[in-house]
């Protein structure tokens, strides 16, 4: 982001502070010094030879303090620092969003969800402690739901990160049904890793066992992997410069955290990733259009808090994109059970209540709006998306 | 692009040139069913076109080129130029990042000079007094000298000052920093780091002081949250939890002129209670002398309120009269606790809500549809849990201006570059998932939902714009 002006604009109120300090300084140091020297010329009149007279030397004092109009000093230097000072945040008001809360509904939002869903968050990023620490603050009892399991998720990708495979493998074998509900392969692949591990470290013996009990039960699904692994046996102490080179590539380690999570979170139930980042994430996105929307309907407030949906689209990225929506070219509504999305012959998708309109009810052909094609309705299908 | 007769046959490479907008549609205004050869006659586009097809591309930003020859992922590590402009937008909302550590830069400066302005005429005056007074010569002495004295004691002061000054200024710079590195490159990181700050802040506005202290620690944010500000609002916050006004009335001396500004009747509110407390220990008379004193300059702007305060002088503090009895109620301190936070954060120009909700609303509003609510909601929206669900509830829905087709198979957008396909059952998946499919079972596709199997040649693309 380009901010050359605004920094400019703090140098120079950084400027004028330094400039009012030392100001500041100066004229303490004239006073005090006009001070010490009054106060050295009474002292010296202890000797007798010169007598002087000490209410002339403070009245000069004075007369000396009034010359230098210190105070009307300190006024005028902090003159200009003030005007900087005023200026700076009226620059940031320029530049950026002076409130971004213009486009907040004030509804009851349940702080106990919220915090809730923030120590869950923590959890789940492994800030156990943060996690413990705002239930405690925030007096949340009942809460802990989450922690046990991500805590296991945690303990399981602390050990694979040090090349532990042992938690990883305890749990895949209890959830062994379920995972293969979900069509998931991992225990196969955190044995391969393990199997490589083991082949890496030299012992043939202990390959060939650890294969017998461990790869063989997945003989039956994956027989070109396995083969694939024994034939790794084959080049047990130089598997480097082998054919299979690419057994031993980090990235299947980098690839197994990833994996790993996102089948720990299926099983939980739970998304891939934080549902508080994605959300908040949305929100960063999909801000800059409420704020402009907000500014418009600002007259409008009440019809601002009453509306059941957005009067316009908020674009936001791929990423969080999960449902399929289907919006009628021709009416622009939104599909739904009882206007479902059609296919007509030529391919083309409308949604059901557009077809009847420019068929008048069935009753005629009627031609595509993309393309010349004729249509009947008795050719239109319903989709699913 | 208006022009161009679209090839869609899957043989022949695709290429479309299209704004980024366009490519979320699938296949703009093309024309399935025609011809395989682009030399053949293109149809005129723009009398087939209504209005409406026009108006799809208003919401765009930026431009991208797509070739639909490359795969995505070859493409994947160069961020979509959309990104970009989301992030430009994006920082314009971190306002509160830049103000909050400069109106402190800016508290102390005043603060710090007008303690040197009170110490210069205080010793200005001290040596005028001297002059009118007569002293003996060692009384001069004596006097001087402790002026003397107090002005190193006020250089001491200004230096550490000074120094308190410059660590803020070096705050600001922090975050002009920080925002200034917000690219490409590190976006994934400052993404996680905006996502702690906002953390952070909300902790801090709800007085989780330990847990936002530890998150910034942790994770090396101290510069760019404001736990120390929040310092001095805990002071004021702990003190009316018990009941206390002291610190509160001093917070509003201090910032007597900003409050007076804004029209704050947060002063006047806190000598209201202390009042009422009068009033419930019984001490009417202490009641009678403290309104004359701290209630009456009120009566210009705030007669109303003033009233009917004072009437619970007669009222006494078991009243059962409902208006009465209300303001001796406990939680008109919890009230001042809320106005306080509200004073504070305008003072400082936050926003009066923690950045936390707004955004969180923000996000919410823009991911929900119908379909987060249905039982088959993806695990990946935050609206299928309960949570997100509750507090989305009285928010409005996202619309949508143009089809988002997401295949229920890979969970990824369908769009030129992975095109809907269609069964004879109707049901449709992405190219990509279909292909997929059918390489594995020598061309067979099985319907995942309704268990339908068919061939892949049975399969139609559906065009939709």
């Amino acid at each position: 982001m380009e901010l050359t002006t605004i920094k400019d604009a703090f140098e120079r109120v950084t400027k004028k502070q330094k400039l009012s300090s030392s100001k500041s300084q100066e004229v303490i140091d004239q006073v005090g010094h006009e001070i010490e020297q009054a106060l050295g010329k009474i002292q010296s009149a202890d000797d007798p030879t010169s007598p002087v007279d000490q209410q002339s030397i403070l009245t000069d004092l004075k007369l000396k303090l009034n010359a230098i109009v210190p105070l009307h000093q300190l006024e005028a230097s902090q003159k200009e620092l003030n005007l900087n000072l005023s200026k700076y945040p009226k620059l940031l008001e320029k530049f950026f969003n002076p409130d971004i809360s213009k486009a907040y509904r004030n509804v009851d939002f349940d702080f106990h969800i919220v915090n809730q869903t923030v120590a869950n968050h923590f959890y789940r990023q492994g800030m156990f402690d943060l996690g413990d620490s705002i239930l405690n603050e925030a007096g949340e009892p009942e809460a802990t739901a989450l922690r046990s399991q991500f805590l296991e998720m945690h303990q399981i990708l602390e050990a694979v990160r040090v090349r532990n495979l042992e938690p990883a493998l305890k749990w895949a074998c209890i959830n062994r049904e379920k995972l293969k509900q979900n069509g998931s392969n991992i225990e196969l692949k955190l044995h391969r890793l393990q199997f490589v591990e083991i082949l890496q470290r030299g012992n043939l013996a202990d390959s060939l066992n650890y294969a017998r009990a461990c790869l063989a039960p997945f003989a039956s699904l994956h027989m070109e992997e396995i083969q694939k692994l024994m034939a790794c046996l084959l080049f047990a102490r130089r598997l480097d410069n082998s054919p299979y080179a690419e057994m031993t590539s980090p990235t299947h380690w980098e690839n197994l955290t990833e994996e790993l999570t996102g089948e720990f979170c299926r099983l939980l139930e739970q998304s891939y990733e934080s549902p508080l980042s994605v959300a908040i994430a949305a929100g960063v996105e999909g801000l800059p259009t409420l704020l402009k929307l907000a500014n418009v309907m600002a007259a409008k407030k009440q019809e601002w808090l009453a509306m059941k949906q957005l009067p316009v689209p908020v674009e936001l990225g791929k990423e969080f994109q999960f449902h399929s929506i289907f919006v009628c070219p021709v009416s622009r509504d939104q599909s739904s059970e009882e206007n479902p999305p059609m296919l007509l012959p030529c391919l083309h998708v409308l949604c059901k209540q557009s077809i009847m309109k420019l068929s008048k009810s069935g009753t005629r052909t009627f031609k595509c709006p993309y393309c010349p094609t004729e249509a009947s309705v008795a050719h239109c299908r319903q989709l699913y998306f | 692009m208006d022009h161009m007769d679209l090839d869609l046959d899957l043989d022949e490479p695709l290429t479309v040139e299209m704004d980024s907008d366009r490519s979320r549609r699938l296949f703009p205004r093309s024309f399935p069913g025609r011809s395989r050869s682009r030399s053949e006659s293109p149809v005129d586009m723009e009398s087939l076109s209504n209005g409406s097809a026009t108006s799809a591309t208003t919401a765009t930003t930026t431009t991208t080129t797509t070739n639909t020859t490359n795969p995505p992922s070859a493409t994947a590590p160069v961020p979509q130029p959309s990104k970009l402009a989301h992030l430009t937008e994006s920082l314009k909302l971190e306002h509160q990042l830049l103000r909050v550590p400069f109106e402190h830069y800016k508290k102390t400066i005043r603060a710090n000079h007008r303690a040197v302005e009170k110490e210069v005429s205080a010793v200005i005056s001290g040596v005028s007094d001297a002059v009118d007074s007569d002293v003996s010569k060692d009384d001069a002495v004596h006097r001087l000298t402790s002026l003397v004295s107090r002005l190193q004691g006020l250089k001491r002061k200004l230096e550490e000052g000074s120094r308190v000054e410059n660590l803020q200024a070096q705050r600001c710079r922090a975050r002009l920093d920080h925002l200034e590195s917000a690219d490409a490159e590190n976006l994934t990181d400052w993404n996680n780091t905006r996502l702690k700050r906002i953390l952070v802040d909300y902790m801090l506005r709800m007085s989780y002081y330990d847990t936002a202290l530890k998150l910034a620690e942790s994770s090396n944010l101290l510069d760019l949250v404001d736990i120390d500000v929040f310092q001095e609002a805990k002071k004021v916050i702990d003190a009316l939890q018990n009941k206390e006004v002291a610190p509160a009335l001093a917070w509003c001396a201090d910032n007597k002129s900003r409050l007076k500004k804004s029209k704050s009747k947060f002063e006047f509110q806190l000598r209201l209670q202390e009042f009422i407390e009068l009033v419930r220990a019984g001490n009417d008379l202490r009641a009678i002398t403290y309104a004359r004193k701290y209630l009456a300059p009120w009566g210009a702007t705030h007669m109303e309120e003033l009233q009917k305060v004072i009437a619970t002088l007669a009222f006494r503090s078991t009243t059962d009269c409902a208006r009465y009895k209300v303001l001796f109620e406990p939680k008109q301190w919890d009230f001042l606790v809320d106005q306080f936070k509200q004073e504070f954060c305008k003072l400082y120009g936050m926003t009066l809500e923690p950045l936390l909700t707004i955004y969180l609303q923000a996000g919410l509003s823009a991911l929900k549809t119908p379909y987060c609510y249905e039982d088959d909601c993806t695990k990946e929206d935050p609206l299928s849990q309960d949570s997100f669900r509750k507090l989305a509830l009285p928010l409005p829905y996202s619309k949508q201006h143009h089809s988002k087709l997401v295949c229920y198979i890979t969970k990824e957008l369908m769009d030129t570059e992975n095109p809907p396909q269609v069964l004879p059952n109707g049901h449709v998946y992405s190219t990509k998932a279909l292909e997929e499919m059918s390489k594995k079972n020598n061309g067979k596709i099985t319907c995942p939902r309704t268990g339908l199997v068919c061939e892949y040649s049975e399969l139609v693309k559906a065009y939709i714009s």
